[in-house]
């Protein structure tokens, strides 16, 4: 009976073979990869900020690109989204409040980062925004992903425009410049651990089917 | 062709035109629907000229009237449908008939052809979907990563075919990426990663558009990242570890990494590879482990995403690195060659052993440390030896020994390799000894001895006679029974010998020679003949040295034939160098060779030839002995006979003269007693005797050198053959025949003075010959018939300058002569050279026969006075030459008167001569 049981089961494992790779690419089944591709995402977004913030803190010059240059938050830099949020406060809120927010957050970020972009001196500075930027979108619709293979609806209608007209002092546009990398590094430390988190919550695709396949 | 239709069509246009040029447009007279179409290839096509009507009515030309064409080929009327007075239509079932321009064209006022308008039509295909779409993301630095996608096109169109490699986000999309100059590849040069993309072609051309399926994917899995660099080798202190170490250059937030290690040692060609569990995780160093000590090893990695999907990188640069020194791990293989000839008491034992192998020697070998004990006398000390060759030569006296040598690196020393060196080599030698070619080597087996062995030392040396055999050896272990020798070299003999070592002692070798491979021999024996009889022929040959034999020499074959007989061959035994052909036929040439055979083939040497003996050992012996007794025997037997019948004979051949001196004539002579001495002395010697009476002898008073008996045989043989041939001879005898004659004449020279003078002229030739040296004519007396006047004549000029020197030599040389001709020449000779000397001088001689033999009659007792009388006679005659011959001549005063001029006609009537 046990070895008759035992045979069936390779049976349907073995029938089941075929199917894997379909079955990862579909949705539903795929929510723990998006998420693990979502967290690479961010961690890869990390790196790239790093290198990007000192070239372009290099290139707004002194004082902003000294290490321990720390700048009290001015009031109308308010418009860039803050991660300052208790992080208690933060990992109280449900995944989907999460999601959302990082979801809104970096749709903000992104739109300061395209001014940033268009405002830049060097090519080469440019070229690696631009191409900062674009992974910032790839990371923007990669929430957008995981939240919808999740089941959670999107953040209702686009992000607010801002609310303040950037700085007419150059200084304090560079102080903005300053505080949206900042943000963003702030954003994106915290993404990782929240996607980090998530991951563990959510199952892999892989695991899940097999447990069906068991389960069969 | 369609140059000309060009300008005909062009003609008939501008005509047209013309006659629309009424309406004030240049308008033409029709046109075809569609206008310049795209056609798939295959499918039916029809087209529609549709004619003006203002053009109807101008020229009467009718739809009815329409004549299609491709190119100047007028399509088949079959083709046509008049749809209604204005419009014709022509339909094609497959374009591929089709080709460019088709042309409406009308028959107008009869035969004239007039083109109304034309269409160019391109056929072709629609694009196929694109196929086998796959992407490869390239990094080529440590920001850019391009990313390649190829395609599969698909089949030829024959139009104008657009590839677009298009991408996009699930709500984003890119600009598309057209390829330059190829359609089935394009390369994005910015890729996002971590985001899934979906990737399409599309191709498009006038017949339609096609899209491939799409490629959904995270451009991250399909990496070929750059491959590790800088990598660098470090040794450890543990001589089996090398640690790798390198960078990567992908950044760990982009990509872990795993990797694949591989290496070799320098100058192998075969790489191996660490377990690649043992590298399956990031890092950028490894130590390698396992490794040979004081080897150097070739490295080189690559990597790829850790978790095995994309792609792996290329090999990054082979580096190098050397792990340290380690102890030899073995002693070296020690072995002995003894020289024992030089005394009994001491050998010189050349201890030879191998340098360590690199992976046996881990390092540098900087010495080797030998030890000797004598083991026959345990007080004595250990002797020590540090060397850095790999050759000791000692002197030892005769004993039992245990030598050890190790060698040391800057690790430490080797293990001990231990040889016994035994008194003799008494242990049991290995069996069965044999060798096998097995390609470039050769094996050498053996049957192992009843007792363990420890080890086989396998000694070989190349055999030749150019120089020494320099042994070489190797060992193997005791429990094989075979082992491959290496670098031999073809065609050439070696001499293995194998020792079994024991425990205890070392066993006696076992030899065989053996040939890697064989050949024929170089060259082949010389043969020669050692012995050449009448039957046989002894042959003999050397050995071929042992560089010309280039294999075993299997037999000789010796080949020998007539000039024009066949050849015969014989087989001879190898170890042979003389073989004996028979049955041979004698004097004959024969032409022998000879051939060395090995296994691999044979070779003749050169020809030799000889001629075999006419006559056998012996055989001449056996004839000639036979044949000189016989003769031998026949002449004993002959002389027997003649000395029985010698009176006989005597009376023949001698017939005896009766001496005239006897007869009573000879009484009335007037000389009567001056010659009666000498006559009376010569009977008592008759014939031979005569010669006692030398002249010679007389004149050896100054010459004692000479002697009686010199002269005696001469005078004798002379008195004979004259006398013997008187008889016989005709001219030959002449001179000789004067003897009897002149005995007769001389006892008659009363009676007849011819007879005289002839005698005369006779005496006169011996005698001076002998006394004088001048050479005279023998027969000057035939050749003139005055010889005494021209004898004369001589004999005056030279007794008067004759001294006894040339006497002498005179004599000497007439002694000669006589040796000479002493045998058995004619008389005639003889006489010749006896008178060699003067006419003059011998007159005196001859006149001493003359009276000697006149005085024959008389007796023994008177010799001495004969002797005297002829010496004084002589003497006088040789002194006085000159004052004796008037007296001689003078006593026949009346001949010479009588027969004044002439002697010739007297010689004739006496002797019955003729002048020669």
């Amino acid at each position: 009976g046990d070895s008759w049981g035992i045979f069936t089961f390779l049976c349907a494992a073995l029938c089941n073979l075929p199917a894997l790779p379909a079955l990862n690419c579909s949705e539903e089944l795929g929510a723990g990869q998006s998420i693990q591709q979502t967290y690479d995402l961010t961690r890869y977004l990390e790196h790239q900020l790093r290198t990007l913030a000192g070239t372009y803190l290099n290139y707004l010059g002194p004082p902003f690109n000294e290490p321990d240059f720390n700048p009290p938050r001015l009031a109308h830099a308010e418009r860039v989204p803050s991660a300052t949020v208790d992080l208690d406060l933060w990992r109280g809120l449900t995944d989907n409040a999460r999601l959302a927010a990082n979801y809104r957050a970096y749709s903000r970020l992104l739109c300061y980062l395209r001014v940033l972009d268009g405002q830049v001196g060097t090519a080469e500075l440019r070229h690696r925004l631009a191409h900062f930027c674009a992974s910032l979108q790839g990371l923007v619709l990669s929430i957008g992903g995981v939240m919808s293979s999740l089941g959670y609806p999107l953040p209702a209608g686009p992000p607010a425009p801002p609310g303040a007209p950037p700085a007419s002092n150059d200084f304090l546009k560079k102080m903005d410049d300053f505080w949206l990398l900042k943000e963003l590094q702030t954003w994106l430390w915290r993404s990782a651990k929240d996607f980090n988190r998530l991951k563990k919550k959510v199952p892999p695709a892989v695991v899940t089917l097999r447990l069906e396949a068991r389960g069969f | 062709m369609f140059s000309e239709w060009n300008w005909v069509a062009y003609g008939f246009c501008l005509l047209l035109n013309i006659y629309s040029l009424e309406g004030g447009l240049v308008q033409s007279c029709g046109h075809i629907i569609p206008e310049s179409p795209v056609l798939a290839l295959g499918s039916n096509f029809t087209a529609l000229c549709i004619l003006n009507e203002s053009c109807l009515d101008f020229g009467n030309i009718y739809a009815s009237q329409i004549i299609w064409k491709i190119k100047n080929r007028v399509v088949p009327k079959e083709q046509y449908r008049e749809i209604n007075r204005t419009v014709s239509s022509v339909t094609f079932n497959d374009t591929s008939s089709l080709a460019t321009p088709l042309t409406c064209n009308i028959l107008a006022d009869g035969q004239i052809e007039q083109n109304i308008y034309g269409i160019t039509i391109t056929v072709g295909l629609p694009p196929e979907k694109p196929k086998n779409l796959s992407c490869v993301v390239h990094q080529v630095s440590q920001l850019t990563y391009p990313m390649i996608c190829t395609w599969d096109p698909g089949r030829h169109t024959f139009l104008d075919t657009q590839f677009r490699l298009k991408y996009r986000w699930a709500q984003e999309s890119f600009p598309d990426c057209i390829p330059t100059d190829v359609n089935n590849s394009c390369t994005i040069p910015d890729i996002h990663f971590f985001v899934n993309l979906e990737i399409w072609v599309e191709a498009a051309n006038a017949l339609g558009k096609a899209e491939s399926d799409p490629l959904v994917l995270d451009p991250i899995d399909i990496v070929k990242p750059l491959s590790p660099h800088n990598l660098s080798v470090n040794a450890e202190i543990l001589p089996t570890v090398l640690k790798l170490s390198w960078e990567n250059r992908i950044s760990d937030p982009v990509m872990k990494l795993k990797f694949n290690i591989r290496y070799r040692i320098t100058g192998d060609t075969n790489w191996m590879e660490i377990p690649s569990e043992d590298t399956a995780s990031p890092r950028n160093s490894f130590s390698v482990q396992g490794l040979q000590p004081y080897t150097e090893y070739v490295f080189s990695i690559r990597c790829m995403k850790e978790d095995g999907v994309g792609y792996w990188s290329d090999w990054s640069e082979e580096k190098t690195g050397i792990t340290t020194e380690d102890k030899p791990s073995k002693g070296p293989p020690l072995w002995r060659i003894i020289d024992a000839c030089h005394s009994l008491a001491f050998w010189t034992v050349h201890l030879i052993w191998k340098a360590l192998k690199p992976y046996e020697a881990n390092g540098v070998i900087l010495q080797y440390e030998l030890t000797v004990r004598d083991k026959s006398s345990l007080s004595s000390p250990l002797k020590k030896y540090n060397v850095t060759s790999t050759n000791l030569t000692l002197q030892l006296p005769n004993g039992t020994y245990e030598v050890t040598v190790i060698a040391r690196n800057s690790a430490g020393a080797s293990p001990p390799s231990v040889l016994l060196i035994p008194a003799s080599n008494s242990k049991a030698p290995v069996k069965n000894l044999r060798t096998l070619p097995k390609y470039d080597k050769l094996w050498v087996g053996w049957t192992a001895p009843n007792s363990y062995v420890v080890k086989y030392v396998i000694e070989w040396c190349l055999l030749s006679s150019r120089s020494d055999c320099i042994i070489e050896w190797q060992t193997a272990l005791g429990d094989v029974q075979g082992i491959d020798l290496k670098g031999i070299k073809p065609f050439k003999c070696y001499l293995i010998t194998v020792y079994p070592l024991y425990a205890d002692g070392q066993g006696s070798g076992q030899s065989v020679k053996a040939y890697l491979k064989q050949d024929r021999p170089s060259k082949g024996p010389t043969v020669q003949t050692k012995k050449v009889g009448k039957a046989e022929a002894v042959l003999t040959w050397n050995h071929l040295t042992v560089d010309e034999q280039n294999g075993f020499i299997r037999n000789y074959t010796i080949l020998y034939k007539t000039i024009d007989g066949n050849e015969t061959v014989v087989t001879v035994d190898p170890s042979k160098t003389e073989y004996t052909l028979s049955s041979l036929t004698s004097d004959t040439l024969y032409t022998v060779r000879m051939m060395a055979s090995t296994d691999n083939g044979s070779r003749s040497g050169p020809d030799f030839t000889f001629t075999t003996q006419k006559f056998g050992k012996g055989e001449i012996e056996a004839i000639v002995v036979p044949v000189c007794l016989a003769f031998l025997l026949i002449v004993l037997l002959a002389v027997l006979f003649c000395f029985n019948k010698r009176d006989l004979i005597k009376k023949h051949i001698w017939p005896i003269v009766p001496d005239p001196s006897k007869s009573n004539i000879a009484q009335w002579s007037p000389q009567v007693p001056a010659k009666h001495n000498f006559s009376s002395k010569d009977q008592m010697y008759p014939e031979g005797s005569l010669t006692d009476v030398s002249v010679v002898e007389i004149e050896a008073d100054d010459k004692k050198s000479f002697s009686e008996q010199d002269l005696k045989p001469f005078d004798l043989l002379k008195k004979e053959k004259s006398t013997s041939e008187g008889h016989s001879s005709g001219i030959g005898g002449s001179s000789c025949m004067s003897s009897p004659r002149q005995s007769v004449s001389d006892s008659d020279d009363g009676e007849t003075t011819q007879n005289t003078s002839s005698t005369v002229q006779y005496s006169t030739v011996v005698l001076n010959g002998y006394r004088d040296q001048a050479p005279v004519q023998v027969f000057s007396r035939s050749e003139s018939t005055q010889p005494l006047l021209d004898s004369e004549e001589r004999s005056e000029d030279h007794t008067g300058g004759g001294d006894s020197t040339a006497e002498r030599q005179q004599y000497f040389r007439q002694n000669g002569g006589q040796d000479e001709t002493n045998t058995d020449r004619p008389c005639f000779e003889r006489t010749k050279q006896i008178t060699h000397a003067n006419e003059g001088d011998l007159v005196g001689f001859v006149q001493l026969q003359i009276s000697g033999q006149s005085s024959q009659p008389l007796g023994l007792g008177m010799e001495k006075n004969t002797q005297e009388a002829a010496l004084s006679n002589v003497l006088q005659t040789s002194t006085e030459g000159q004052t004796v011959r008037p007296e001689t001549v003078e006593e026949n005063p009346l001949p010479v008167d009588e027969m004044p001029k002439s002697y010739l006609p007297q010689t004739v009537r006496q002797g019955g001569y003729m002048p020669q």
